[in-house]
């Protein structure tokens, strides 16, 4: 009876062993379950809850929804050895190994070029890899407060051999399975439609998993389209994705996902975000970092200064499309 | 200009494999299609021209939707993509309707396949922790590949595409071959590869010893020119079924509506067929 279950293969991928016990403790020590304002600045909270070495997760990517304002302030904050979750992401990463800010990657899917390839080859920055539904399977179960979670993907494959997935068999029915280790990320970045200035949060439309993400990191920070008001959020409770007491940080960012879109408010655009692309090609991601992001204060001085009211008002514009999101 | 007076008709690659996909849409079925681009738009196709009440989820979460064409150029999980779906959930609720059996076919794209399915979208060349070209990586095409019934494959027909042996298997066909391969790892029984298309060949899977095999040709290719074209031999079927032309309706919704711009459909390889022998004019 006290035989383990045998492993039968496992990935040589580097992971954070998890540990919901510890994730309690830390829930119960530092999780504040008041009904508090948590609004401050962008500055503020990526000061104050990202630091050095976190394991960082966001939801969505630069194309939509993503925390790009966020993901500025973390560069404009020189933050370093970030181990980041590249799940359905765009050239979110690059952009961060633009900014010298990343160590590890563990790869779901990502936008690649010069920057990464040369990165990788320099030894700077190393991948482990996953894939897009395994890193949000693995989020679901840091999300349940559970070690491991088995599933039906990832073996057989050099994908598995590069994770820290292992084959196993079930203990019910003795077939072999496979299971990844739960995660909790240190910081989680989300971008939302809405939200109070306690945390409750609204995320419209089709997401990744922003609700699991927001309940299997120890500290969660929403930039926010709209701050509204909480007898909005008490008067239809049912558009709540997130509640106050997950949530450490509220920023208001409207333009938050800028260069990308949030659907129902503003499309993407498309040359500023080619525009990343070109950088790299030409070596020149520097010179767009220090434009965009160095040479700017803070978000409210890039949307003023680099970005224009006539550019957001044509974004505004483009994107036509309210239904499902603002009816 | 052509020899005869027939009419012709230009396109890309990449257009003609979103066309011969589009041909294999069957209203019935759900599928799970990978990303934005060229899966998505092959669909996108066949649910406009035959199949309008076919049903397909995104790994983003958006439950069968009716998208509002003209699409965005950047149109990755954008609103216009996911225009009155009958749901917007996440990942993780779409990935387990795979896992549950509801997923008829898995819609994906590959950088290199192998005589056994298995793909690669990981990197090309050199070792993993060294690539010599580092890709995106598996992106949802693990867990589609793994848990859908049937995937169909989308790719060039390229020598350094149909491997012998993929630099880097991202994503599961039949493993090795062997029999219940796929069920010793964990993965669901009576799933696999069902399809590889491409421009100018379509590959099924032979039952017994799970290899592939030439199933139909363009009408502007020979069975050598196929095999010139790859890096392994495949099976080939008795009976070579033939493809069809891209019609210019087709190519119309394509330009107009799918990808106006053709960031994705007007990158590759130029080819005017004519129309009534299908062989290439000019």
């Amino acid at each position: 009876m006290t035989q383990a279950p045998p492993i039968l293969s496992a990935g040589r991928g580097e992971f954070i062993a998890p540990d919901p016990d510890a994730f309690r403790r830390y829930v119960r020590d530092h999780k504040d379950r008041r009904l508090v304002s948590k609004l401050i600045t962008e500055q503020e909270a990526v000061a104050r809850y990202v630091s050095d070495g976190d394991y960082l997760a966001y939801d969505q990517n630069v194309a939509v929804r993503g925390p790009a304002s966020l993901f500025r302030e973390i560069i404009r904050q020189r933050k370093k050895d970030l181990w980041v979750m590249a799940k359905f992401t765009w050239t979110d990463v690059s952009l961060l190994v633009a900014g010298g800010c990343v160590s590890k990657v563990d790869v779901g899917w990502m936008g690649t070029g010069p920057l990464l390839n040369r990165a990788m080859k320099a030894g700077k920055v190393k991948l482990i890899e996953w894939s897009n539904g395994a890193l949000a399977y693995r989020l679901l179960a840091g999300s349940l407060g559970v070690p491991y979670l088995p599933m039906r993907y990832l073996g057989g494959t050099d994908t598995f051999e590069q994770s820290g997935a292992i084959l196993t068999e079930d203990p019910y029915n003795h077939k072999p399975i496979c299971v990844v280790p739960a995660l909790n990320p240190d910081v989680a970045l989300i971008h939302a439609h809405q939200a109070d200035i306690y945390g409750n949060t609204r995320v419209f439309g089709a997401g990744i998993c922003p609700v699991e993400m927001a309940m299997a990191s120890k500290k969660v920070i929403i930039s926010a389209e709209e701050i509204i008001d909480t007898g909005e959020i008490r008067r239809q409770p049912q558009r709540t994705t997130i509640p106050y007491y997950l949530v450490d940080a509220v920023v208001h960012a409207p333009f938050g996902s800028y260069p990308g879109s949030t659907q129902g408010l503003y499309g993407a655009d498309l040359e500023q975000w080619l525009a990343f692309a070109a950088a790299e090609a030409q070596d020149k991601t520097d010179e767009y970092l220090e434009h965009w992001v160095y040479s700017m204060a803070s978000h409210e001085e890039m949307l003023e200064k680099r970005v224009g009211q006539a550019k957001m008002d044509a974004l505004r514009a483009a994107e036509t499309l309210k239904e499902g999101y603002y009816d | 200009m052509t020899d005869s007076d027939n009419p012709t008709v230009s396109f890309t690659d990449v257009e003609a494999t979103i066309c011969h996909i589009a041909h294999m849409i069957e209203e019935d079925k759900l599928y799970f299609v990978q990303m934005a681009g060229a899966p998505l738009m092959a669909l996108l196709l066949g649910k406009t021209t035959r199949a309008p009440n076919v049903g397909y989820v995104v790994e983003e979460g958006a439950v069968c939707p009716k998208p509002e064409f003209p699409l965005p150029r950047m149109m990755l999980g954008s609103s216009r993509s996911h225009f009155r779906a009958v749901q917007w959930t996440g990942m993780l609720t779409v990935d387990s309707h795979a896992a549950l059996g509801f997923m008829d076919y898995g819609l994906l794209a590959a950088l290199q396949v192998d005589r056994f399915g298995n793909f690669n979208s990981t990197h090309i060349g050199g070792t993993y922790d060294q690539p010599e070209r580092r890709f995106g990586g598996p992106g949802g095409a693990n867990e589609i590949a793994s848990q859908c019934w049937r995937t169909i494959i989308m790719t060039k027909l390229q020598k350094r595409k149909f491997v012998e042996k993929a630099d880097f298997v991202s994503s599961p066909g039949y493993l090795d071959g062997s029999a219940g391969a796929r069920e010793r790892v964990g993965l669901p029984p009576e799933t696999g590869p069902w399809r590889v298309v491409t421009a100018e060949a379509t590959f099924g899977f032979d039952a017994e010893t799970r290899q592939m095999r030439l199933d139909a040709l363009a009408p502007w290719v020979s069975v050598d020119e196929v095999l010139e074209k790859m890096d392994f031999r495949p099976l080939i079927a008795n009976n070579l079924g033939r493809m069809e032309v891209p019609s210019e309706d087709e190519l119309k919704i394509i330009r107009a509506d799918i990808d106006p711009g053709g960031l994705s459909t007007g990158r590759g390889e130029w080819m005017t067929i004519d129309s009534t022998t299908g062989k290439r004019a000019g």
